[in-house]
């Protein structure tokens, strides 16, 4: 137990430390770009006193370090360290507020569309794994390899055709709620969670039949990965020379297959942080689809208007968010497999 | 055995090879074609608005008179979208694009990250461990919004699109290298070569070199077919290539909007054109991992 | 013959023309075919065969096991009448935890690598007895003592990957022992294991078996363990059983070609004795006060893999390097050559000396050689045969173009593989012909050294002979003399003028061939010969106990005691021993003892004959 525990001491160090480094860079990196913010906010056709007062009023004309200090708050006024990150160049808005209100939509999108692309995985992949040769596995490997490689974007859209125009199932990409519907008081920002927390099931019921569409697109690319790599760890598994040896000795069967599971699960939790990044980067095409205001639209807003403050503090939580996820996966990973720290 | 034996002999035993191998040979020979077979020029709009493509009866008749010739003006085989552009000429044209953005871009990151990681894998010590530090840091980024904001910031153009996912991508390649190459430093034929008398920088571009880019050559199959994807993701929402350049991704977006009318045919196509193409590349990935691993 | 009919119905187990196959890409792959075999209570018998031959496949299905996706194409195994694969689950897995045992060839692969180990054999004793925790934690401890593991309370909570080989194997005797097996099946259970571990788990396993009245079928390519413990054999080649027959009457004469061949592979490695150079030779080279020091980077401790050793080898003749694992034999190889760095050292190659430290000097390279002991891994894969010879021919020789083509075709004769061999890679490639292009590989520097490092360990019986053969047959040619480092003490005593045994990082003793051999006088040595199993049915070590044995495990050369690294486990320490440093100490002309007691004349007893 000391191993493990001396491992995810040092892994939580080594977190902070791509935290603080995830801010420099940040930092750094938006300031080395070649775009001149201050012309984006005065125009381009700006006289020159009105760029320098820009410039000005903008703190870019104080040396960097300065720059660097008042933005993490050491110079009286709110910084980083306060939870401040600046306002919106075109809301006007404190940009903690937007995320706070865009992050949680687009977080829960990613739990379904995770939790179901796992329900649909987990079977086929099993299954298959019983079966390795067979007909449908076959049919399920050339699935999961043509799942895998599609455009999300366009299935959202031939989703939206199909079901919303040709079969009126789903409702108008216009957004998680029907717009004349009331929507629950927002407590988490999950549209699940607070409706069941205020007893709306008309919301709750609004808000999954709006999250069909989305979440089904998200479920039909990522399982394409996910069904590979959970057969072939069950392969592994179901093959190894424990398993063999577990039923020489007449364990009990439901022993065994808790055995072979929690053994594939170890290695299970790398590939969920690699997928968890890249269905974070897709989660901003599907938003802007069907509408939805999480993150991902509200940054591609922030970008296509060039809202200096808003592209920071966006860029700056979603990778905070996947290092915190990858630290949670490294250090669930420990804890299920001592050979990691050994 | 005859050649052509062989070859069948092989396809059946790497399924995934063949397809893979056969859908990017169409589509390469499509993007090196397409001026000649493209028969509008995709750039320009013609008088049919929103004309949709011919029905389904109609096309064995129209396709046979297209090869004899005999066609007194040229089809609409996709239809035209809301400005008049044929979209299959702009389909075909469209590879031009995102093939082109998508290998050069893996070009620049598989050399970079390659040559670092190969390096990193050599020579252990505090420089290397800060790259491989700078690298995971560099591959937290989410690469879409990354995208975004590089090519946005610098302009909206092919070339930068290249620059940033090429950038974007090189931490992939990095450590790949890296764990290869650390992986073959222990092999015996790395200590045999060395027992001989060769010189340590004759065994790592020798022995290491050769054996350790194996992988990222496959690997670099499918992230040609993810940078098809990027690039198309891109275009879609408006930070990639700017219209009226034919770009699968472009074409898609500029569908959306019809598609909810009704008027599928702008968006189907290209998305066709990119769900196969981009299927093809990582069957070749896959096929290439299956003779890799024998 | 109707004697014959009442044993089958009262054997233990019963296998009937047995065929089983895999099915891979939609076609049956079979493993095995038309395997009949019948096992009394008490019963050992042998299954012997090259890897991929079946046994393993016919060993677990003699469980009712099934490597998945393994199918029965037809025929039958009984366990005491009853056919194990139409048996219903729940009898199955009564019969499995109460009748059979198994002990397979990886045993830390056997074990769940999440549990610890100490859990594991408590699991399997409550699936199968109604206990509670307490008292299956207690069995657990109990049995972790009765194998002969120190500290089981401890010991009870280490995971799979923290523990020995050789303990991991005991775990799986101690989880056997359980359950009173009737029905004991053995897979190459001591492949890997060291000499003295071997002899320690093979008297045990005797001792659980004869104890229980086991049937027990022992599955292995090692002659020694077939002479010695099993009462039948069998012999398989491509899935079918070519030969049966008790083992007595196979040593002396076996019928099937296959099985000759196996068994005359073992008598011609004997013939014929290789003339050592005089003994006023001067030495080729010499190694002079070598050390090498690990420090473990979590610990922080010292480990001492070789601890100040003093070889000389002299030109044309072999020297043995003995020992078993941390004995730092493969090491002193290595640092030879450079491969490793030295922490001190000289080496003196004819009058020339080299400080250790700084490596070889490359004008030595092609003076001084190495053949790899995994043979597949020394050859690089994309490279073909062609390439990898022509690779020393082109640093240390002048030939090119057509002359080096010829020198390639004649090393390849040399080495005994045909010439078309030049165009192939490694891969296509058996393991045999593999290692002998690493023979030539080395002879291409023409070399007067050449550190064999375990050359034969990763090969199959027959190919492992060949290459002994192979190797003296070029010495006698070319003069080259050899350190020829190896466990294997057949094969030492074939090849060897003089051998030198280590231990935990020193030579505990040096000497000739014969004077090792046949009178051992360190403890150590001792004990490892005798746990050597020789192929000769009549004189079988359950019969003859050997009068030296050493217990426990063989200790990690970390924090080494200040007297003799023996001391813990030599069975006649006294306190000076574990007090006093031991050098090394001229025995007799040529032989070193690093022992104060080894000139005492009756230090052993005599061995006790039943």
């Amino acid at each position: 137990m000391g191993t493990r525990f001396r491992f995810v001491a040092r892994r939580i160090v080594i977190g902070l430390i791509q935290l603080i480094g995830l801010v420099l860079a940040v930092f750094f990196l938006i300031r080395l770009m070649p775009a001149d913010p201050a012309a984006r906010l005065v125009g381009m056709n700006a006289s020159p006193e009105a760029l320098a007062a820009a410039r000005h009023s903008l703190g870019l004309d104080r040396p960097i370090a300065i720059q660097l200090a008042g933005y993490l708050g050491f110079l009286g006024e709110p910084g980083l360290l306060q939870g401040n990150l600046g306002k919106s160049w075109s809301s006007g808005a404190p940009i903690v507020t937007e995320i706070k209100q865009t992050l949680p939509i687009t977080l829960e999108l990613i739990t379904l569309s995770f939790t179901g692309a796992f329900l649909v995985a987990f079977p086929i992949g099993t299954l298959c794994a019983t079966r390795p040769g067979g007909w449908a596995d076959k049919g399920t490997f050339v699935f999961s390899l043509f799942a895998g490689s599609q455009p999300e974007f366009w299935w959202g859209v031939l989703f939206i055709y199909i079901f919303f125009y040709l079969l009126n199932v789903a409702p108008p990409p216009l957004g998680r709620l029907d717009p004349l519907g009331s929507p629950p008081a927002v407590v988490t920002g999950f549209i699940t969670i607070d409706s069941l927390l205020a007893w709306n099931f008309v919301a709750l019921a609004d808000g999954l039949h709006h999250l069909m569409l989305p979440v089904a697109t998200k479920v039909f690319v990522l399982s394409g990965p996910m069904i590979k790599m959970i057969r072939q760890n069950m392969v592994r598994a179901l093959g190894s020379d424990y398993i063999l040896y577990a039923e020489s000795c007449g364990l009990p069967p439901r022993m065994i297959a808790r055995y072979a599971l929690r053994n594939s699960l170890a290695p299970a939790l790398t590939l969920i942080g690699v997928l968890y990044g890249y269905v974070l980067g897709g989660a901003v095409l599907i938003e802007t689809i069907f509408s939805l205001g999480g993150i991902g639209q509200y940054s591609v807003g922030a970008v296509l208007n060039f809202d200096y403050p808003a592209i920071q503090g966006v860029v700056l939580v979603i990778t905070a968010v996947s290092l915190v996820v990858y630290l949670a996966l490294d250090i669930a990973q420990v804890l299920l497999d001592p050979r990691v720290a050994g | 055995m005859s050649p052509t034996a062989a070859l069948r002999r092989k396809a059946a035993a790497y399924p995934t090879l063949a397809v893979g191998v056969i859908i990017v040979t169409i589509v390469l020979l499509i993007t090196l074609t397409s001026p000649w077979l493209a028969p509008f020029p995709p750039m320009s709009a013609t008088p049919d608005v929103e004309a949709p493509p011919p029905d389904l009866i109609d096309v064995p008749g129209l396709l046979a008179r297209a090869i004899l010739g005999r066609l007194d003006k040229p089809v609409h085989w996709f239809g035209t979208d809301a400005s008049g552009l044929d979209i299959f000429s702009r389909v075909l044209t469209a590879p031009r694009t995102d093939l082109v953005i998508a290998i050069s871009a893996n070009a620049i990151s598989m050399v970079s990250g390659t040559l670092i990681g190969l390096l990193c894998g050599f020579y252990r010590g505090w420089l290397s461990e800060l790259v491989m530090r700078i690298s995971d840091l560099l591959q937290s980024f989410p690469v879409l919004i990354s995208g975004m904001i590089l090519v946005t910031l610098a302009g909206r153009n092919a070339g930068n699109i290249i620059l940033a996912l090429g950038l974007l991508y090189t931490p992939i390649y990095v450590r790949l290298a890296r764990v290869e190459t650390l992986s073959q430093r222990s092999r015996g034929y790395v200590e045999a070569s060395r027992a001989i008398g060769l010189r340590e920088i004759a065994i790592a571009a020798r022995h290491v070199l050769p054996n350790a880019l194996a992988p990222s050559l496959i690997q670099a199959s499918v992230m040609v077919g993810f940078g098809i994807l990027m690039t198309a993701g891109l275009s879609f929402v408006g930070a990639g290539v700017r219209p009226p350049t034919p770009e699968w991704g472009l074409m898609i977006a500029g569908g959306v909007d019809d598609m909810i009318q009704g008027v599928w045919w702008p968006s189907v196509f290209p998305g066709v054109a990119i769900s196969l193409t981009v299927f093809g590349f990582a069957s070749l990935g896959n096929g290439l991992e299956r003779v890799y691993a024998r | 013959m109707p004697d014959d009919a009442v044993r089958v119905t009262e054997a233990v187990v019963s296998a009937r023309d047995l065929t089983i196959a895999y099915p891979v890409d939609g076609k049956n792959i079979v493993a095995l075919r038309d395997f009949t075999l019948a096992i009394q209570p008490g019963e050992i018998v042998g299954l012997i065969g090259e890897a991929a031959c079946g046994k393993t496949t016919a060993a677990v299905a003699m469980l009712g096991l099934l490597r998945p996706p393994g199918r029965v194409l037809s025929g039958s195994v009984t366990i005491d009448g009853q056919d194990v694969f139409t048996l219903n689950r729940e009898a199955l897995r009564a019969l499995r935890g109460r009748d059979v045992g198994l002990i397979v060839q990886s045993p830390r692969g056997a074990l769940n690598p999440l549990l610890p180990i100490g859990r594991q054999i408590a699991t399997v004793y409550r699936a199968h007895n109604k206990v509670t925790r307490r008292e299956a934690h207690d069995h657990a401890i109990a049995m972790l003592r009765q194998v002969g593991i120190n500290d089981p309370e401890r010991r009870f909570h280490a995971f799979p990957h923290e523990i020995s080989g050789g303990m991991a194997q005991r775990v799986l005797i101690a989880i056997a022992l359980s359950s009173h097996p009737r029905l004991l099946v053995a897979d190459e259970p001591t492949s890997g294991l060291d000499v003295t571990i071997q002899a320690d788990f093979l008297d045990r396993m005797w001792r659980t078996i004869r104890a229980a009245g086991s049937a027990v079928l022992l599955v292995t390519q090692d002659l020694g363990v077939i002479a010695n413990y099993c009462d039948r054999l069998l012999v398989m080649q491509d899935g079918a059983v070519v030969e049966e027959s008790p083992v007595a009457a196979f040593f002396r004469g076996p019928q099937h070609p296959y099985s000759r061949s196996i068994l005359l592979m073992q008598a011609e490695r004997g013939a014929g004795a290789i003339e050592a150079p005089p003994a006023d030779t001067p030495p080729l080279v010499s190694i002079r006060g070598l050390f090498k020091r690990y420090t473990l980077r979590r610990t922080r401790a010292v480990l001492q893999a070789v601890g100040g050793v003093y070889l000389d080898i002299r030109p044309g003749e072999t020297l043995g390097l003995v020992g078993e694992s941390g004995s730092g034999k493969t090491t002193v190889g290595r640092c030879i050559l450079g491969l490793e760095k030295t922490d001190e050292g000289e080496l003196v190659y004819r009058e020339t000396k080299i400080d250790m430290r700084q490596g070889l000097p490359r004008a030595l390279r092609p003076k001084m050689q190495i053949v790899f002991q995994d043979p597949f891994d020394s050859l690089d894969p994309r490279w073909t045969v062609n390439d990898l010879l022509a690779e020393p021919l082109g640093l240390h020789t002048s030939l090119r173009g057509e002359a080096r083509q010829a020198r390639i075709a004649e090393l390849l004769t040399l080495v005994g593989l045909e010439r078309t061999t030049a165009t192939a890679r490694p891969r296509m490639l058996s393991a045999g012909q593999q290692q002998r292009v690493g023979i030539a590989r080395a002879l291409a520097c023409e070399p007067e050294l050449i550190v064999l490092d375990e050359p034969t360990s990763a090969l199959a019986p027959a190919a492992r002979t060949a290459i002994i053969l192979l190797l003296r047959a070029l010495q006698q040619r070319l003069g080259i003399a050899y350190l020829f480092i190896s466990h294997d003490l057949a094969t030492v005593k074939h090849l060897s003028h003089r051998v030198a045994v280590m231990y935990l990082s020193q030579i505990v003793e040096q000497g000739d061939r014969d004077q090792i051999f046949s009178q051992p006088r360190h403890p150590y040595t001792r004990a490892l010969l005798a746990a050597h199993l020789d192929t000769d049915p009549t004189r079988r070590r359950p019969d003859h106990p050997p009068a030296i044995r050493l217990e426990g495990e063989i200790p990690s050369p970390v924090d080494l005691p200040p007297g003799c690294y023996l001391a813990g486990r030599c069975p006649v320490a006294l306190p000076r021993c574990a007090a006093e440093k031991q050098d090394l100490r001229v025995f007799e002309t040529g032989r070193l003892v690093r022992c104060w007691r080894a000139s005492e004349a009756d230090l052993f007893p005599a061995e006790i004959d039943p």
